[in-house]
């Protein structure tokens, strides 16, 4: 479609009230044209996972090559037995294990010393300044994710193009391109106890908006009667993962579940973003095992489980993990660690450059670190997620998106084919 | 200002509103319009007593709230337990959570958090009384009898806006309400700017607790004292969480490491951008510094000793600061006061806060008219908010027939104002703020220093649409405002007087008609029309 269909119903919602005709029927006619559920489209998909709490990315993504990483880390480092060597410098945590695969296939790359030139250490303040998209800047209202939706138009057709999972909207979606908050996919739309009064009550709403005249609250209210008429064709409720793909139980499992049936029903999501929390490892981190192993160990059958679902719909998808920051180099007196500097983030997908970690490791001498505690930020977050719009999702202009930043194509890490 | 007096003298007389452009709105229009923007909507029967008694006259009361009597919130507050605890209380029960996390963490029992909230524990009570917190601001807006003034105490919550989920503002921010905006929101907006800028709330939020003059040093710690906590174990004085316990070589390097070396520019930027000037109020980066500097030393004390305002004289700049031009000299904690009194008399700032409640009151692109009203009010009385108030609401913008019903209201104020013309009555439990929450609108959990947005196209999106029809139905099913008339056509003119001021539209009046004729039970027949016009298009606005 040239137009884009929001523009479509808008305009038509005003040119056809006038004679009689219903703009909503003929909203459905337009979308008709676009290709139905199941069959799979060819438009690039990103999804986030925000690793709330500040992951520690040097047991994440192991440096088992530094002597250095051992010293500091007594009682939680990685012993180099138990780590899934990579590259021979790096390895996974054997809780990620189960994403070994998808790194030797070369869809799955790691980001190291990446974060925000900005120094805070305190999560809240990170956190907004990475979703935000521009560290230092508190009063910033909107998100990335939303400035690319407001810049690039071409999207624009569909209510699920950017959706955030969970019962708010998330900081990176917030602003005034629409966006969506879904806590339960399945209960999506008009509650209701039983089917038929559900149809009824959405159909009767459906009506008085019909009569709410042009305004935003008449397009918007079209645009959620479409979605959940979208989602019903598409079916929810019969939702089976396909290839014998196995979700972890829990919120991280379920809602990554939750997007792939997304994608499959081909509603037009262009980004999706979740969060999944529990990074905050200050005491008892544990090593190969205990507290982040289990995190880590739920994160990777979760991703593995993802990618399985999805098989060839990958082609088009990439999933980007982050984290607000890294932390201590040093283990502390609890055998946990403290808030850092730079951090671990994750890739995958059909359009990754994988098998590979990427980005300028600065080395764990004393030297070579933040303010001599921690991994000092080699890739400035904007650098990876502005590329990955670029070159994922085509976006043209990033000005726009990242105020204040200028970005380089020649600072990108080369996280996707190009 | 000749014209707001004749329009004052004229409204008291006539009772009506000024002679604005034609067609001006009727008695009862008016009554209407002032109850949805100066209270959060009427309640059954409320815009025609009102009008009958006198819109102007009403207003007036409003504007000196201390003379409306109000026994039946007095009354609802009793039931709300976070009144009864003040910043200590509330300090030491963060504390406790604290502990309990940490003791999960040792003990390896760190699970997500919806499962250790279910459980009975300190972590679970400070959770409900965060619910409690926000039911509360609820409950005020909607049985409260002096309702501008709950607005108003909305609208500067949001100016002045402050995240209940950074770190010690879990706990400060009960007090920053109930102290710092409550008190001020009829108020001297100067006073009201100097009480947020003491806050610890604010200060702890915007980072200015930790803002310190370079190279300053805190004077020689004296050893701590040794207390007792739980189980007997020894624990130093001045640590807030327990996390100094059992502190090696290496933690008080971190401590060293982690004193704060030097200006925080964030309530200095925000100060300006957001509380005073405006963005485009002529300041530049250099002036965001020296109003930093002026702050340096005002911060916060111990969780122990009361987690209240204490300025510390070691960490305050001593130099000489430029501020718009103006010198402010070394006078310590004073410095800081002459600043906020002159930023609060910028003219950028009358303008830029002016704007903001005529956003608030009259449209969402407020006509220069009413602001230049509220800006004259504000000059000629130094900032007397109720002053400023009185220009909006007799300016005749106010008043327009095109201001009448256009604007969108916020989650808060849809449910407020549904709950309200419903009849329901709301309790202490969050359920109503949880409605609120979900339609977008989460109280005191807005992350950025901007607050939440007044204007439509932050709230109106398709999936908060579906969010506010659901949120209808479960509201209608407590309607106590509108009998259950076997008549569906009388039942349906009820809601329309009793719910929509008589603004029914015919399109929405057929609809719900069309929609209940096949339903005999007349409890069923109002509870789906209530919430049928509740969660039409027409309630929505306001």
């Amino acid at each position: 479609m040239t137009i884009s269909r929001r523009v479509f119903v808008k305009a038509g919602g005003l040119a056809l009230v006038s004679l009689g005709l219903d703009p909503l029927f003929l909203a459905r006619a337009a979308f008709a044209a676009a290709p139905r559920p199941g069959s799979p489209t060819t438009r690039p998909i990103l999804v986030c996972l925000f690793q709330r709490g500040a992951v520690d990315g040097l047991n994440m993504i192991v440096p088992h090559g530094e002597r250095t990483y051992y010293d500091d880390r007594p009682r939680i480092a990685i012993p180099a037995t138990d780590v899934v060597d990579l590259d021979g410098h790096f390895g996974l945590h054997p809780g990620l294990a189960s994403l070994k695969e998808l790194w030797d296939n070369k869809s799955l790359a790691a980001i190291h010393a990446i974060g925000s030139p900005d120094s805070t250490r305190s999560h809240f303040d990170a956190q907004d300044y990475m979703e935000s998209g521009t560290p230092g800047v508190k009063s910033t209202a909107d998100g990335w994710v939303n400035r690319y939706c407001q810049h690039d138009r071409e999207h624009a057709d569909t209510p699920f193009r950017a959706v955030g999972f969970g019962p708010q909207l998330p900081r990176i979606l917030a602003g005034s391109a629409p966006s969506l908050a879904i806590d339960d996919l399945q209960a999506f739309g008009i509650r209701a106890p039983q089917d038929a009064a559900r149809d009824r009550l959405t159909r009767a709403f459906e009506e008085l908006y019909e009569g709410a005249g042009t305004g935003l609250l008449a397009s918007s209210s079209q645009e959620g009667f479409e979605a959940v008429q979208l989602l019903k064709r598409a079916n929810p409720m019969q939702y089976r993962p396909e290839h014998g793909a196995d979700y972890p139980p829990g919120r991280l499992g379920k809602t990554l579940l939750e997007i792939a049936q997304l994608i499959k029903a081909d509603v037009g999501l262009e980004i999706a973003f979740a969060d999944c929390s529990g990074w905050d490892t200050h005491v008892n981190q544990g090593s190969s095992d205990g507290q982040l192993a289990a995190r880590l160990k739920e994160l990777g059958l979760a991703l593995a489980a993802f990618n399985r679902d999805l098989g060839d719909r990958m082609r088009n998808v990439v999933l980007l993990t982050m984290s607000e920051f890294g932390r201590t180099i040093r283990e502390n007196g609890n055998s946990g660690t403290d808030h850092g500097h730079a951090t671990a983030m994750l890739v995958l997908g059909g359009p990754v450059n994988g098998g590979r970690v990427l980005g300028r490791w600065p080395g764990l001498a004393m030297e070579q670190r933040f303010e001599g505690r921690d991994v000092a930020v080699t890739t400035d977050f904007r650098d990876l997620f502005g590329e990955i719009l670029a070159r994922h999702l085509g976006a043209t202009d990033l000005s726009a998106v990242f105020p204040g930043f200028s970005l380089d194509p020649g600072k990108f890490v080369g996280a996707i084919r190009s | 200002m000749p014209l707001t007096v004749i329009a004052i003298l004229c409204l008291q007389t006539v009772q009506a509103p000024p002679a604005a452009p034609a067609p001006a709105l009727t008695a009862r229009d008016s009554a209407f319009h002032v109850l949805n923007r100066l209270a959060y909507g009427p309640r059954a029967g409320e815009a025609d007593s009102l009008a009958k008694a006198g819109v102007m006259r009403w207003i007036d009361q409003q504007l000196d709230p201390d003379h409306v009597p109000d026994p039946g919130l007095a009354e609802r507050e009793k039931q709300f337990k976070i009144l009864d605890y003040n910043r200590s209380d509330l300090a030491g029960r963060y504390r406790d959570a604290v502990r309990e996390r940490q003791r999960m963490q040792r003990e390896g029992r760190d699970t997500p958090d919806s499962i250790v909230m279910r459980s009975p524990g300190p972590m679970r009570e400070l959770r409900d009384l965060g619910g409690e917190l926000q039911q509360l601001a609820v409950v005020r807006a909607a049985v409260s009898e002096r309702q501008l003034r709950e607005v108003m105490v909305d609208f500067w919550t949001n100016h002045f806006n402050v995240f209940v989920g950074k770190g010690q503002d879990r706990f400060l921010l009960p007090s920053y309400i109930e102290e710092t905006i409550r008190p001020h929101a009829l108020g001297r907006f100067e006073d009201l700017l100097i009480a947020t800028a003491r806050s610890p709330a604010m200060l702890f939020y915007l980072d200015n607790a930790q803002s310190v003059a370079p190279g300053s040093m805190p004077p020689q710690r004296r050893p701590p004292p040794i207390t007792f906590g739980p189980f007997g174990r020894p624990r130093f004085g001045g640590d807030p969480f327990g996390r100094r316990f059992g502190m090696n070589d290496a933690d008080r390097q971190r401590q060293r490491q982690r004193q704060p070396t030097g200006i925080n520019e964030n309530y200095a930027r925000e100060l300006m951008e957001l509380h005073t000037l405006g963005v485009d109020g002529g300041y530049t980066q250099q002036d965001v510094i020296n109003v930093a500097r002026v702050f340096t030393g005002w911060s916060i004390e111990s969780p122990e000793r009361g987690s209240g305002f204490v300025f510390r004289d070691w960490a305050h700049d001593r130099g000489n600061k430029i501020v718009l031009g103006q010198t402010f000299k070394d006078a310590g904690e004073d410095e800081g006061i002459r600043l906020l009194k002159f930023l609060a008399n910028q003219r950028a700032t009358m303008h830029h806060v002016s704007a903001k409640l005529c956003t608030r009151f009259v449209a969402d692109d407020p006509p220069d008219g009413c602001i230049d009203a509220a800006v004259a009010a504000w000059q000629k009385t130094n900032g007397d908010i109720r002053a400023v108030l009185r220009a909006i609401f007799t300016s005749p913008d106010f008043w327009a027939p095109q201001a009448f019903q256009t604007k969108v209201k916020t989650p808060l104020e849809f449910v407020v104002s549904a709950v309200r013309a419903a009849g329901v009555d709301p309790d202490t439990t969050p359920r109503l703020a949880g409605l609120v929450a979900r339609l977008g609108e989460p109280l005191y959990q807005q992350p950025a220093p901007t607050g939440y947005a007044e204007t439509e196209e932050h709230w109106v999106n398709s999936g908060a649409l579906l969010a506010r029809m659901n949120a209808a139905m479960v509201i209608a099913r407590e309607c106590s405002s509108v009998q259950p008339l076997p008549d569906h056509a009388r039942l349906v003119e009820a809601i329309n007087q009793q719910l929509l001021g008589g603004t029914m539209s015919a399109h929405t009046r057929d609809v719900i008609l069309e929609q209940i004729v096949d339903i005999s039970d007349p409890m069923q027949a109002r509870a789906m029309a209530v919430g049928l016009a509740l969660g039409g298009p027409d309630f929505q606005k306001q």
